[in-house]
């Protein structure tokens, strides 16, 4: 598969996941699974960003080093946003 | 010319002398014995003609220093203005020790002094500290590590010109009513204009944000620097240790200023946009606190660890002796850099935080004493082991030590919950940060007496150095250790208890002494730049480090050669062939530096003629001047009057300018091998923009956290979301995902030469860029209608904010889109894609920011 089809395939997958994000919300999953819900939407964000970070960025092309890089970004922001909201409970 | 000349003829002619037997080394491995390091004469030549063709004046030339991006200069710029800052911040010091002579105050007013103790906090660790530390790693870094300069010299002067225009601005501050009077750490709800009204409070907050984005510009700077521009041979392992210092000093500030950035971000926007972040009653100002110290610890050690890479630097010379255990003490401070960022709260225990989580910092925090427990014996056995010599720069760098270790242990004391009870907000605090934070300015001032023969080719007064240690270290225990004698006194305020006046005297008669001894430095550094005794390249008996193998100072491109350090000795190979054939390089005998004083080669397989690289731009110099009559005008916007002109004006000198830069050819240095973990095979200008994302991941991140904490202190069920429909946001993440794909069409247009593609698919994602902007204007103005703004509530002020914040990147990108249209319009692009990937880095990231964004504020 050349890169174009690759890349044209991943963005008709990222509309179909946004789309599923909806339609969690419409199916009233929120209503009747918040817990449920929360985690479906969730992880279909993180597996949208990860794609597009993986393919449009080519992550999955480039050194490790540079995911690592970013990784290590998001671990120091989710470190201090769950101990500080933790910090309050 | 005629400085330079004269500088470089002093160095010629003293160059054949170097030969007291120092050594260069990658890791400054082993004890000297005799190796030569000596300048040598084709460099300089090398240098003029450079200067010539850069363009960039003479060092007599007040133009110069108005235009250089060498990093030899900026440093010179950093060093002199934080110096100017230091005088600022002390005079400020000196005010309020005055006011403390009696309890009850003697020369201001409350509101006098709280401006004279926040603006000298905020000054000394900011605009002092760190920039004066920088200095040095602008000069000495890319010396030590065999580069030419950094990686992208333009923003390096940016960082300096942000620097300085920020300070000023924070100067300004002062004009208009007061500056921020509410403590250095900004507390809230202090910060907020119900209790600090005042513009100049808003300026003195804008102007750290400025401050915090040089310092941005800084660390992506360094960072790419120092992973692809280091000499062959010079790993990680074998970096000299003030170098391994900088770089975990700048892996700090890009992930801690972005938190920062974040909590400034948002007080300028409940300043200036009345957003309710720090006024909402449930966990307003426990989000400051947990934003700000986030950012605060790593801050201790980011102001820090350039005076520990210091004194070990000056241990080593000094004593004759490698530091004993290096590869644990860098270990230590790796530990460091990553355990400085969990234990933040311990700066927290008096707050409403759970006890769970105080208990679990108290441990992180002593856990954290441990490595530098390491870092002290590992200095200490050093000086054992070695044969001391008493010069100046040895003997600030050993007060420094002592300092410290009074400083940390009584640090220990405020980790633990229980006695942090008893000592916060008292002068046990304030004695023990100083003796910290002034100690670390104790081992730097050692630095700048250490590296001021290589900076200026003078040596300066001996005597005058060792009064002026004298004079400081008294004038400092005088000042600071009363007030551990009488930390009962309450901080921040000048009542105090009657029975302590006698030891607050002291501290103010210690203040002057201490203040009195920087006029002996300045008079000894001026008097000595003029009458000094000239320097030659190694002034220094066993220094080891590369930057005493150069003369004195550095011609422009700092080496005669390529340096390298494959051979396991630090060579000059072949990059001019001209310089080569007289035996100017590193293979003639003068030219060697090597630890054993063996004879090293130029290597013919380097020989490289490099493109000159450029050394002067006016732009980031009036990129400065824009930014800050932006920030200016912003302060008072709301006020009216001549603000929003200025904010006008400002903003299109700004735009100019910036265009100006985008616009300009710079060539910069760049070497064709070198070591570069971990990220060989990402070219400089990649690696740059992915540090920069790694930033703003930080900054996104702590606005998305901000929302999540706010959330949880409200009551997650208990929110309202603010849209009432997620239909325009999935409508958005469409428009969004698409013009995503319409970059990644661009950058395949151009892989195949297709001008018309690149048009066409940029033109797209600058359309469905605008079209973002519109659906979210609907959005906006609809919300405005209905009676839901900024200030509405704490819901309507998350959401306008993080997704206002979201809107300006993509502004920025349609612009940077405009700009590269216009340029693929008359064919550029085709031959060298990179700045299409670029550009497309930047706005996927944006897209992802979106994907979390887009459930978090219209779903869940």
């Amino acid at each position: 598969m050349s890169h174009l089809r690759l890349y044209t395939a991943i963005y008709v997958v990222l509309f179909v996941f946004a789309t599923l994000q909806v339609a969690v919300e419409y199916a009233g999953l929120l209503e009747n699974a918040y817990l449920l819900a929360f985690g479906v939407i969730i992880v279909l964000s993180f597996v949208k960003a990860l794609v597009v970070a993986g393919y449009y960025q080519h992550l999955v092309w480039e050194p490790r080093s540079l995911s690592y890089l970013i990784g290590i970004g998001l671990l120091a922001v989710l470190a201090l946003t769950f101990a500080a909201s933790y910090s309050i409970t | 010319m005629t400085d330079e000349h004269t500088h470089r003829d002093d160095a010629n002619e003293e160059g054949s002398a170097a030969t007291n037997g120092g050594t260069a080394q990658a890791d400054g491995g082993t004890e000297a014995d005799g190796g030569t390091i000596a300048p040598t004469t084709g460099d300089l030549v090398e240098g003029h003609g450079h200067e010539e063709e850069t363009h960039l004046p003479p060092l007599g030339s007040l133009k110069r220093w108005f235009v250089t991006t060498n990093h030899k200069d900026v440093g010179i710029l950093y060093i002199v203005t934080s110096l100017f800052f230091l005088i600022f911040g002390g005079v400020l010091a000196l005010l309020f020790r005055v006011q403390l002579w009696t309890p009850g105050g003697t020369i201001m007013s409350g509101l006098g002094y709280n401006q004279a103790v926040s603006i000298h906090g905020l000054i000394m660790v900011f605009w002092f500290l760190s920039p004066f530390a920088f200095g040095f790693a602008n000069y000495i870094v890319p010396l030590q590590m065999g580069a030419k300069d950094l990686a992208f010299p333009r923003l390096n002067a940016l960082s300096y010109w942000a620097y300085l225009f920020s300070g000023i601005l924070l100067g300004v501050s002062f004009l208009q009513e007061a500056a921020f009077p509410g403590g250095w750490t900004m507390y809230a709800p202090l910060n907020i204009p119900i209790y600090t009204p005042e513009v100049g409070a808003t300026t003195s907050v804008l102007a750290l944000l400025f401050f915090v984005a040089s310092v941005t510009v800084s660390s992506v700077n360094f960072l790419t620097t120092m992973h692809r521009m280091r000499a062959e041979g010079l790993t990680l392992r074998r970096l000299p240790i003030f170098t391994w210092s900088i770089l975990l000093t700048v892996w700090m500030m890009l992930f801690a200023f972005a938190a920062l950035l974040a909590a400034l971000m948002v007080l300028s926007s409940d300043r200036i946009l009345n957003t309710t972040y720090f006024a909402t009653e449930q966990g307003g100002s426990l989000l400051w606190t947990h934003l700000f110290w986030f950012f605060g610890h790593p801050e201790v050690y980011i102001v820090f660890f350039p005076a520990l890479g210091v004194m070990a630097e000056v241990f080593q010379t000094f004593s004759g002796k490698r530091l004993v255990g290096r590869k644990w003490f860098i270990a230590s401070m790796v530990l460091v850099a990553v355990q400085s960022f969990i234990v933040w709260m311990h700066h927290m225990f008096l707050t409403s935080i759970n006890l769970q989580v105080k208990t679990l910092f108290m441990a992180t925090t002593i856990g954290i004493s441990l490595p530098f427990d390491l870092m002290v014996f590992s200095l200490i056995y050093t000086l054992i082991k070695g044969k001391i010599r008493f010069k100046t720069p040895f003997l600030f760098c050993f007060g420094a030590l002592l300092l410290f270790i009074i400083g940390g242990i009584t640090g220990v004391f405020l980790g633990a919950v229980v006695l942090d009870y008893e000592f916060r907000g008292t002068y046990w605090v304030v004695a023990h940060f100083h003796y910290v934070m002034v100690g670390g300015v104790t081992a730097l001032i050692g630095g700048l007496y250490y590296w001021y023969p290589k900076i200026t080719g003078r040596m300066y007064d001996e005597f005058l150095g060792k009064l002026h240690f004298a004079a400081y270290f008294v004038g400092f225990n005088l000042l600071y250790f009363p007030m551990f004698v009488v930390w009962e006194t309450p901080r921040r305020v000048f009542v105090y208890d009657p029975a302590f006046t006698f030891w607050h005297r002291v501290a103010t008669v210690g203040a002057f002494v201490l203040g009195f001894s920087f006029l002996i430095m300045f008079y000894n550094m001026y008097k000595s730049l003029w009458a000094g005794e000239v320097a030659d390249g190694d002034p220094w008996p066993f220094s080891t480090t590369a930057e005493w193998a150069i003369p004195s100072p550095p011609p422009l491109e700092n080496f005669p050669g390529l340096p390298s350090y494959s051979s396991g000795k630090l060579t000059f190979g072949g990059v001019d062939s001209a310089s080569a054939i007289e035996g100017a390089t590193a293979s003639s005998d003068s030219g060697t530096a090597a630890a054993d004083g063996g004879v090293a080669h130029a290597d013919a397989a380097h020989a490289h003629e490099e493109e000159h690289a450029d050394h002067a731009s006016v732009w980031p110099f009036a990129i400065s001047v824009g930014a800050f009559l932006t920030f200016l005008g912003l302060s008072g916007v709301t006020t009216g009057g001549v603000y929003p002109v200025v904010l006008l004006v400002g903003a299109v000198v700004l735009g100019g300018s910036l265009l100006g830069l985008a616009r300009e050819s710079f060539h910069a240095p760049d070497r064709p091998v070198g070591e570069r973990w971990p990220f060989s095979g990402v070219e400089n200008g990649k690696l740059g923009m992915w540090i920069f994302l790694a930033s703003d991941v930080v900054l996104f991140g702590a606005f998305i956290g901000s929302y999540l904490f706010m959330r949880v202190a409200y009551g997650w069920n208990e929110w309202h979301l603010v849209p009432h429909n997620s239909l325009p946001g999935l409508v958005n993440t469409y428009i969004l995902l698409t013009s995503s794909f319409a970059v990644v069409l661009a950058l395949v247009a151009a892989e195949k030469n297709s001008k018309r593609g690149v048009v066409v698919s940029l033109s797209t994602t600058f359309v469905l860029g605008i079209a973002f902007l519109a659906n979210k204007g609907i959005e906006w103005y609809e919300l405005y209608h209905e009676g839901t703004w900024l200030s509405t509530s704490i819901e309507s002020s998350t959401y306008f904010l993080t997704t206002g914040l979201h809107g300006a990147h993509v502004v920025v990108g349609l612009l940077i889109a405009l700009f590269m249209i216009t340029r693929a319009w008359n064919g550029a692009y085709l031959d060298d894609e990179r700045p299409i990937e670029y550009f497309g880095l930047y706005w996927h990231f944006v897209d992802i920011v979106w994907l979390f964004l887009f459930p978090l504020f219209y779903i869940l």
